[in-house]
């Protein structure tokens, strides 16, 4: 997410799915001389919105897959699961709490990216995506398997939304996109690359969001509301400036 | 009648904070819902910021005197929760101050111990130091003014009045009353001004006070504006607030004067809060509001002000008080710290009403608590059940304001009026009504 954001001022779908898909295709596995091919699968076995309210969690459980036998000439290798997920505008995490270590003990890394203002409305922030690094081991590609999953919890919280008749926002939350990234140890230096599942598995189905109804203003309100704020703060003024200068104990006298 | 000297008040009140401190930090361990205020995370990392040698404003939400950091470094290096023993010292303090202030003016034991305790031992006020919130510091700073302005220190008053204001704004409501306060009758040059003190017939029927003369208010109008006490003060406090924003802002330019000292001038948030204003802001948020509309929001807290100064400015800490409680229910964002600023100038006001607390005072404690658990109630079913329930919400707001205005007015009812200085030759007489 650092490299998009030292390219594109603010997170678009369209720049972002561009990003991925012609930015990072020179860092992929499948080209690098010692032909590192091997199917590896990522993907969102669950995802589900957690609790109530304007604070909730994310629960993502991301599965990879390792196809194919073993590859002889693969030197040892050490991989991290990448897990970027894009929030829409209506929702934001906040950086400080995803620091607290307790929480986040299994993760090797979490920053957010993007608008990180905690107190802007959504109709005057712009979007954000949180990029979390897993650990998923030492040689894993040696090992075919039916898959290792990744449970992932993060804590969301709404902003406030623009005005709406009905008293709600939906907001959608896609799944997230995911990399491997191994890297081994290499004659001069440290080489590493990255896995993605194919183009035609990464198109998201409608089934894969969820939505949180979040409550929004009424535009209907704005006029009595004003009116009866304003008369209510001129009744409470008259009131205590008759207090003060008649039911008081001042008093001024001539002698 | 409570027979607890103040050092044992005081020590039990210590060791209390103390133990608090320590079940806040095994609370943040080990249970789901912190004790610590989150804002003591933000002026914890602003701390370590500066302790690096980096701006505090690094820290996004740190809005205060880069002076609060300062004060904070030592989390850093020392232990995490030293923040949080100077907030609570500075809570000791204010209890400290309130007996001072009350013995000052000649108010008995008994009465004394009450108001310490009052503050002391309010669950409101205990929790505010021990979860790392620096509003304590702020009270202990603006008794410390009123202690000063007693003895007729006006230099020292000054000093900390410019630190105060550069510190947390609001203190500028304190301006003119003090001002007021610096009545040539009672402050002369070279003699320390005569303190009326508390009598008997205070805590009874009420009184009306006859303390200014032709002599003091008509005839030396335009020559005792500018006199050398209310010169000095201004002087002094100007340059101690300039020098220190000066200063910072030298400093971290820009940054700081936005964050700490112009956000709070101009702050308005869409967000639920206690204000009778947030759903008006809210729902008028994606348009430019016109002057029209900024000045009738304002107008009620400047008249309410202004008529609070000129009734009763002579009675400086009741004056500090009324104004204080206006100022945070007209304010246009109402936090629960706010509420912190008058408590600690209550137990001061105490001693000179006549309201009794059975029933009267019980029912002014219950109408206020009551209004402000029914606005919690909706607003936890907006941000934690997900509601929508801005309407409610916004109701709730008003009946707050309602129950504030009606206690003040209670307030003012009762309350023996007096000014706080008595001319060298006394020229006071009284008349019980």
């Amino acid at each position: 997410m650092k490299s998009y954001f030292e390219n594109y001022e603010s997170l678009h779908d369209s720049s972002f799915e561009d990003f991925m898909a012609h930015q990072l295709s020179s860092s992929l596995c499948q080209g690098i001389p010692d032909n590192w091919n091997v199917g590896v699968r990522l993907s969102v076995r669950e995802l589900s919105l957690v609790g109530e309210g304007s604070h909730r969690h994310l629960s993502s459980s991301i599965r990879l897959q390792i196809a194919a036998a073993s590859i002889p000439k693969l030197p040892a290798h050490l991989c991290e699961v990448i897990v970027i997920q894009r929030l829409p505008l209506g929702v934001f995490a906040d950086p400080f709490e995803l620091q607290n270590p307790h929480k986040h003990k299994a993760f090797r890394d979490i920053a957010v990216f993007g608008d990180t203002n905690l107190e802007l409305p959504s109709f005057q922030s712009n979007r954000s995506a949180v990029e979390f690094h897993i650990d998923a081991g030492f040689n894993i590609l040696f090992m075919q398997n039916n898959g290792t999953e990744f449970n992932l919890l993060l804590p969301l919280h709404a902003r406030y939304q623009p005005l709406d008749e009905s008293g709600y926002s939906v907001v959608e939350i896609g799944e997230p996109d995911m990399l491997m990234r191994c890297s081994v140890e290499g004659k001069q230096h440290k080489q590493s690359c990255l896995f993605m599942s194919p183009p035609n598995e990464k198109a998201k189905s409608t089934s894969a969001t969820v939505a949180w109804k979040i409550p929004a203003g009424m535009k209907a309100h704005a006029g009595f509301v004003s009116v009866i704020t304003f008369v209510t703060a001129l009744l409470s003024t008259l009131s205590i400036v008759y207090a003060s200068m008649f039911l008081s104990g001042t008093k001024v006298s001539k002698t | 009648m409570i027979s607890l000297k103040p050092r044992s008040i005081l020590l039990i009140s210590a060791i209390f904070r103390v133990g608090l401190i320590l079940f806040g930090e095994w609370q943040d361990t080990h249970v789901e819902v912190r004790y610590t205020d989150v804002d003591y995370l933000v002026f914890s990392d602003a701390a370590s910021l500066m302790a690096s040698g980096q701006s505090p404003y690094k820290r996004t939400t740190y809005r205060y005197s880069p002076l609060l950091a300062f004060l904070l470094i030592p989390n850093s290096f020392t232990s995490r929760c030293w923040g949080k023993f100077l907030f609570s010292a500075s809570d000791l303090f204010v209890g400290l101050f309130i007996r001072i202030i009350l013995k000052q003016r000649k108010v008995p034991d008994d009465l004394c111990t009450y108001s310490m305790l009052i503050w002391l031992f309010n669950p409101f006020t205990f929790t505010i130091g021990t979860r790392g919130n620096c509003e304590p510091i702020v009270c202990a700073m603006i008794l410390w003014i009123i202690i000063c302005l007693n003895n007729g220190n006006v230099v020292q008053a000054a000093f900390w009045y410019g630190l105060i204001v550069h510190f947390r704004i609001y203190p500028i409501i304190y301006a003119l009353p003090i001002i007021i306060f610096l009545d040539p009758c009672f402050f002369r040059s070279g003699t320390k001004p005569l303190l009326s003190d508390w009598t008997s017939d205070q805590g009874k029927a009420r009184q009306i006070n006859s303390e200014l003369t032709d002599k003091c208010v008509v005839s030396d109008a335009l020559k005792s504006t500018f006199t050398r006490s209310r010169i000095l003060f201004g002087l002094i406090s100007g340059t101690v607030f300039l020098l220190c924003t000066g200063f910072f802002f030298r400093l971290y330019g820009w940054e700081f004067l936005h964050e700490a000292l112009l956000y709070h001038l101009t702050r308005t948030d869409p967000r639920h809060n206690f204000s009778i204003y947030f759903y008006h802001i809210y729902l008028n948020y994606e348009r430019e509001l016109s002057v029209l509309e900024k000045l009738i929001s304002f107008l009620p807290q400047f008249i309410v002000q202004l008529v609070l100064i000129l009734c009763f400015a002579k009675d400086l800490v009741f004056c500090f008080f009324v104004q204080t409680v206006a100022f945070v229910a007209f304010n246009k964002v109402i936090t629960a710290q706010y509420f912190v600023w008058f408590f600690c100038l209550l137990p001061l006001i105490l001693p000179w009403s006549n309201m009794k607390l059975k029933w009267k005072g019980l029912c002014c404690i219950l109408l206020w608590m009551g209004a402000q658990t029914h606005w919690l109630l909706w607003g936890y079913l907006l941000e934690f059940k997900g509601k929508n329930v801005f309407l409610q919400l916004w109701m709730a707001s008003l009946l707050f304001l309602a129950a504030n205005t009606f206690i003040l007015i209670v307030l003012i009812r009762h309350h023996n009026y007096g000014p706080v200085f008595r001319q060298h030759t006394d020229l006071k007489t009284t008349k019980t009504t």
